[in-house]
């Protein structure tokens, strides 16, 4: 008995260590370069994995005036903020007209706009790129902002499209006997009911249009018009040897989305796992 | 997915055709009154036209042209399509780096991620602290994961060359993403470092939808977890799994800001991906031609098409499990 004890104590101790060196493995690289934002380029090449003596905060501020970043954060937050209301009004109207409306051709659309999910952004990049230019759009954030929520709308509304056609048919009745227009039936009941599915997908939308490069890489060149993935990869790109105001700048961009995610983890677990669940 | 997608290529996708299948018995509600519908669609699908279908369509008819600086096109036939065939190796050298990076990744991915689930929900201690510490690099942008892996594997004070010489390896140093060698499956690396929580998330929430009996009735039996994980769980999420591992393929047949901070494709193609080869010949290289890029694009769109649909023919579940 008590050696069946002992070698169930021993795998038990093995697994947490397997488990404790994958964590080290998954979240020691955060660890890094929390602390190389706060310590001086000459500081880390002494020594790049000893903790920050002094705390170099004004480095913060460095990054935020003198590096660009602040116009950065802002390039990102406009685009991002105006593409992530933008669909989620497009894609709760779209999600729910499929949804609750009977029309030929319903499914069809639905298929459509499901389907473009596994395209290769390849496929539409190069047009995209032409047809911005001829319209003006090249190198603006309303261009920008216009490809975004072209990008994620198939996502915004599948989840809300299986969303809000499990929302109970008598709400809608008792709408349709209140005399509720089709429009006070969309806001009124379709909205607020569906309310943790549009949570949702703005989380998840948010979270992968701040991170989106390749987009931005292509239709935006001025340094004035740049979002913070490509504010960053420029600075690292002029200032190789400039690791501690890199890492700097990569903490800048990493703090909103943990800040998101420390918020709304669940939601955004349940708007990720939406789906792939079956 | 990129993005995500993924998101980009993050983000949720899944079997198209189980969708389509639940979405043709169709029980909805409201009578058809065009007018609404009209107002309600037309936003979504104005927006899907113009910066969807049209580009798709266009990159087409890019294809069979030459499109030189300031829109002068001229019209070349097959010419880009039978070059691509008969005589570009990289681009060759390209698919056959991304074709590995598709084939391999997504049972890391997935493997690792059903193996940290699988742990999670056996109720190790901290299990909340694994977690998020776990998955928190699927909400890092690619850039931010291309510079820190950078880091990792500088020859000089990366961590990776660190660690070989703190444990006296110093003879298994490499410049990991310098040597042709060796920097394909680091990027391989990297990009499972980013991918494993998510695969896990799901995992998790595709076991604990499991029905509680089937588990009990499992350990009432005397089964070890090995046996419970193989013959039980695994049959029992199966179509998860297949999930998971059709969209993490989608997601490396696309990848790119990853190889495009860290490597460039290079060194000597050895990590170019599609991706990055389009890039390259559209905006990189001065070819002044946005047609045969489109072609590469062309092409690619329609393999991945052709691997999706292949998959999920072949992972198509015959016998569906009740429970």
């Amino acid at each position: 008995m008590r050696d069946i004890l002992s070698a169930r104590f021993l795998a038990r101790t093995g697994l947490l260590a397997i488990l404790a060196l994958y964590t080290f493995y998954s979240a020691g690289p955060f660890l890094w370069i929390a602390s190389m934002s706060l310590r001086t380029t000459s500081e880390i090449s002494a020594n790049a994995y000893a903790l920050p003596e002094t705390l170099h905060w004004e480095k913060y501020i460095e990054a935020w005036t003198g590096s660009n970043y602040g116009a950065y954060f802002w390039n990102s937050t406009i685009v991002v903020v105006s593409a992530v209301l933008a669909l989620t009004i497009i894609g709760a109207m779209a999600a729910h007209c499929l949804a609750r409306y009977r029309f030929p051709g319903n499914r069809v659309v639905l298929f459509v706009i499901f389907s473009t999910l596994i395209f290769p952004p390849q496929i539409t990049i190069i047009s995209l790129f032409q047809s911005l230019v001829e319209y003006q759009l090249y190198d603006t954030l309303l261009g920008l902002t216009l490809v975004y929520i072209a990008i994620q709308l198939p996502l915004t509304v599948y989840i809300l499209e299986g969303f809000f056609a499990r929302i109970p048919q008598d709400l809608y009745d008792a709408a349709k006997v209140d005399g509720y227009s089709h429009w006070e039936i969309f806001w009124k009941i379709t909205m607020p009911v569906g309310m943790p599915a549009i949570a949702t997908t703005v989380i998840l939308n948010f979270i992968n249009l701040w991170n989106e490069f390749l987009y931005a890489v292509v239709l935006i060149t001025d340094e004035s018009n740049r979002t913070l993935p490509l504010g960053v990869q420029k600075f690292m790109g002029d200032q190789l040897e400039d690791i501690g105001m890199i890492s700097t700048g990569l903490m800048i961009a990493i703090v909103p989305v943990i800040v998101v995610y420390a918020f709304f983890s669940e939601k955004l677990i349940q708007g990720m796992t939406a789906g792939a669940v079956k | 997915m990129t993005a995500i997608t993924a998101t980009s290529e993050n983000g949720v996708r899944t079997s198209a055709f189980a969708r389509l299948r639940e979405a043709l018995r169709g029980d909805d509600a409201l009578t058809t009154a065009w007018g609404a519908v009209i107002v309600f669609v037309t936003p979504a699908l104005l927006t899907y036209a113009a910066f969807t279908a049209y580009p798709v369509i266009r990159t087409f008819w890019n294809s069979v042209h030459i499109i030189r600086p300031g829109g002068r096109t001229e019209f070349v036939g097959l010419d880009h399509y039978v070059e691509l065939f008969s005589n570009d190796d990289i681009f060759f050298r390209a698919v056959s780096n991304t074709l590995t990076w598709a084939g391999v990744a997504p049972l890391i991915d997935v493997g690792v991620g059903l193996l940290l689930a699988l742990c999670l929900y056996a109720k190790v201690p901290f299990a909340r602290v694994f977690r998020v510490a776990w998955f928190t690099p699927v909400l890092i942008s690619y850039v931010v994961v291309a510079i820190l892996w950078m880091w990792i594997y500088n020859y000089d004070w990366g961590v990776a060359n660190m660690l070989l010489r703190s444990v006296g390896l110093q003879e298994w140093q490499q410049t990991w993403i310098g040597h042709p060698d060796t920097a394909l499956w680091s990027l391989i690396f990297a990009h499972a470092w980013k991918w494993a929580g998510f695969n896990m998330v799901v995992c998790l929430a595709a076991i604990h939808a499991l029905p509680r009996e089937v588990l009990e009735a499992a350990e009432l039996d005397n089964c070890g977890w090995f046996q419970k994980l193989i013959f039980i769980i695994v049959p029992m999420i199966r179509p998860t799994l297949v999930n998971l591992l059709i969209l993490a393929f989608i997601g490396k047949m696309r990848v790119f800001d990853l190889v495009w901070i860290m490597t460039g494709g290079g060194p000597m193609w050895s990590t170019e991906t599609v991706s990055t080869y389009v890039y390259k010949r559209a905006f990189e290289w001065n070819t002044f031609d946005l047609g045969y890029p489109s072609t590469v694009a062309a092409i690619w769109f329609i393999v991945v098409l052709c691997c999706v649909l292949g998959l999920t023919w072949l992972f198509r579940q015959r016998d569906r499990l009740e429970y």
